[in-house]
């Protein structure tokens, strides 16, 4: 499953004039939100990302990731969250309404 | 008197040989330097013997770096051919024989749009300085951004990176040329305070950690300053993280979604 993201990510990235560093990143990002999201034994979800192409950045977003990641006082929490905020210029999470959480990346195109 | 070099040629010949094929690209001159250089060529084939390929393979295999060696070599710089073509022969034997060695085997036609992808990729980034997009690999080896992108993730699935392995133009391993012990080392365990699971990475790998996440270095820095493709930087640095997550993991003593 993860080559199936990486193949999309690298693609859209592609796209948007990203080089493939940048897409590495953004599929570093996204390994580890798509092995906490496969590590949940209850997780009868399918692990969903959209990207948003705007004309200064991409966004990536990680959709309904395991709220275990908001934990920020685990060492695997923080080891998670220190690589994306290395991988991505920007990153965030967000919380829907049903209190799902969402989490976002963002490469800003230069040029 | 001068002195012999192989195949009966003396070495002012032989460096007028190189400067000549410098020159002029003269296939002619190109199979007279071949000629001189078999007996080197037999030698270090010999040394892979035994490793399951036939020595007639692996003479070919070690061919193909010699012809390598004589297109690169620059007469002009003060360096025997031997010091140059050496090194190269011996990377094109290992890479043989790593390429052999993959845990999956690709399809022939995958495997080798990955071989040029990858030295698309080297060649690109030497020249600007920075790492090719896709589209540019695209229009350097004349296949699809589709193949490429294919290419690009058909060679991570059969390789697996140890940092054990020599690199490909000499005889130190990954291991020896990462570097030694850094004291700043110490700020991306104390960033991110993982005593503990850091401690367990060898410390090479935390080098190569550093040189991403705190140095802020991209793949393709880390790539020249070792001396390896960006791919394999790619690899290793998934393989590291992999081990990170997994030493942290056991260090918490909890799953790792904890």
């Amino acid at each position: 499953m993860s080559k199936i993201v990486h193949m999309a990510t690298t693609a859209v990235a592609s796209r948007v004039g990203l080089n493939i560093d940048q897409a590495d990143d953004l599929n570093t990002g996204l390994d580890e939100l798509l092995r906490l999201s496969a590590s949940e034994s209850s997780r009868d979800k399918p692990f969903c990302v959209r990207y948003d192409v705007h004309p200064d950045r991409l966004e990536v977003l990680a959709e309904d990731v395991n709220a275990s990641f908001r934990d920020g006082t685990s060492k695997v929490s923080r080891y998670r969250r220190f690589i994306l905020e290395k991988v991505a210029d920007r990153f965030e999470e967000k919380t829907n309404q049903g209190g799902s959480l969402n989490v976002l990346m963002v490469k800003f195109l230069k040029g | 008197m001068p002195k012999r070099t192989q195949n009966s040629l003396s070495r002012e010949e032989i460096a007028s040989l190189f400067h000549t094929y410098k020159d002029n690209k003269d296939p002619v001159v190109k199979n007279v330097l071949v000629g001189a250089y078999m007996d080197l060529v037999h030698s270090l084939a010999r040394r892979f013997a035994n490793r399951g390929e036939p020595l007639d393979d692996l003479v070919q295999v070690a061919s193909m770096g010699l012809l390598k060696a004589i297109d690169r070599f620059d007469p002009d710089r003060n360096v025997q051919f031997t010091t140059y073509a050496v090194p190269t022969i011996v990377g094109e034997l290992r890479r043989h024989f790593r390429d052999r060695s993959s845990a999956i085997r690709l399809p022939r036609g995958l495997r080798e749009r990955s071989y040029l992808i990858k030295n698309a990729v080297q060649g690109f980034s030497q020249e600007n300085g920075r790492s090719p997009s896709i589209s540019e690999i695209a229009a350097a080896t004349g296949i699809s951004e589709e193949e490429v992108i294919e290419g690009l993730e058909g060679s991570e699935a059969t390789t697996i990176a140890s940092l054990d392995t020599t690199t490909e133009e000499g005889d130190l391993s990954l291991l020896d040329i990462i570097g030694g012990e850094d004291q700043t080392l110490k700020l991306l365990d104390e960033r991110l305070s993982l005593a503990g699971a850091m401690s367990e990475l060898d410390l090479r790998e935390q080098n190569l950690l550093y040189l991403r996440f705190i140095e802020g270095l991209s793949q393709t820095e880390i790539a020249e300053r070792l001396d390896i493709s960006q791919m394999h930087v790619s690899r290793l640095l998934r393989r590291t993280l992999q081990s990170l997550r997994q030493n942290l993991t056991s260090s918490s003593g909890k799953p790792y979604t904890s």
